[in-house]
């Protein structure tokens, strides 16, 4: 997988109110990757890495980190705009991610105004499993200068 | 139960220092190609001084490495494998790189308890403010936190 390059970002000139993003397809979410987040992020809460103490706190196994889920997001965000213009990005985590699920992050613009530092726009956004299941819905806001 | 009469308080200031190390951790982590947090020329052709933070890169300073969060448990009386995140708000105001010492200034705002579905939980709005070396202030957050009880 390629990353974004500074010609491949959305036009958010051309886009209005409605009109959706690129949806961003991510890998099934793994075990190993749970660790990794861990790792990373130093969220050691062992309801994501290990089975045994997820089940004792009454859950079917280890959940996905709720921020790995807007991490994605994030990515999406930052692959359809230059990190830069990131103003605002506010997520409510709703269900839980379980390894296995296959996520797809999805936004639309929701509010295209103008200001004097340039073009504010406002998009809704959600990121979803294979049956659609909605993980965390949010929005995020991006200042496109002129 | 998260203990009440914390809503208000001050959780104290700390320092979080950033590094390339922990932010190419974070983005391999997410499996993020974007060349900007892979490749610091990447980034400088777009503009940056050097490679930017991803967008939920302060969470970092939220977890083990500084013992912020479990001080946060601690305080409020919550057992760890009950808390879960509800919400996350950033509100960006300036990039953050590798080698900035970050100071976090925490804060609960409140502490409400709410009847759901799956029983009764206790909801916890923390909010921090973000500053770097230089004094300047570069991310507001808010988070909401559950205690499944």
């Amino acid at each position: 997988m390629k990353g974004p390059t500074m010609s491949s970002y959305v036009d958010f000139h051309s886009l209005e109110p409605d009109d959706a993003l690129p949806p961003l397809k991510k890998e099934p979410v793994t075990k190993t990757q749970l660790v990794r987040y861990a790792g990373a992020s130093g969220d050691f809460n062992p309801i994501h890495t290990d089975d045994a103490t997820a089940k004792e706190s009454g859950l079917p196994g280890v959940i996905a980190q709720g921020i790995l889920i807007m991490g994605f997001v994030g990515q999406a965000i930052t692959a359809w705009a230059p990190k830069r213009f990131l103003r605002n990005f506010k997520v409510r985590l709703t269900n839980m991610t379980f390894p296995g699920d296959s996520i797809t992050v999805e936004a639309t613009v929701a509010q295209k105004t103008r200001s004097s530092e340039g073009l504010l726009i406002l998009c809704d956004t959600s990121a979803k499993d294979q049956e659609g299941e909605i993980k965390l819905s949010g929005h995020f806001e991006l200042l496109v200068p002129d | 139960m998260a203990d009440k009469t914390k809503a208000g308080a001050d959780l104290g200031a700390y320092t979080f220092e950033v590094s390339w190390v922990k932010i190419r951790e974070l983005i391999q982590a997410i499996g993020d190609p974007n060349p900007i947090y892979h490749n610091k020329e990447a980034a400088v052709t777009e503009g940056y001084h050097d490679t930017p933070c991803p967008p939920t890169f302060i969470t970092l300073a939220f977890q083990e490495f500084t013992g912020f969060f479990l001080k946060v448990l601690d305080t409020l009386g919550i057992p760890l494998v009950k808390s879960l995140q509800g919400e996350e708000e950033y509100e960006y105001l300036g990039e953050i790189y590798p080698g900035d010492l970050l100071t976090i200034e925490p804060r609960v705002e409140s502490i409400v308890e709410k009847k759901t579905r799956s029983g009764p939980m206790d909801l916890v709005t923390l909010r921090t403010r973000v500053s770097n070396q230089h004094g300047v202030e570069v991310l507001r957050t808010r988070s909401l936190l559950i205690e499944r009880k």
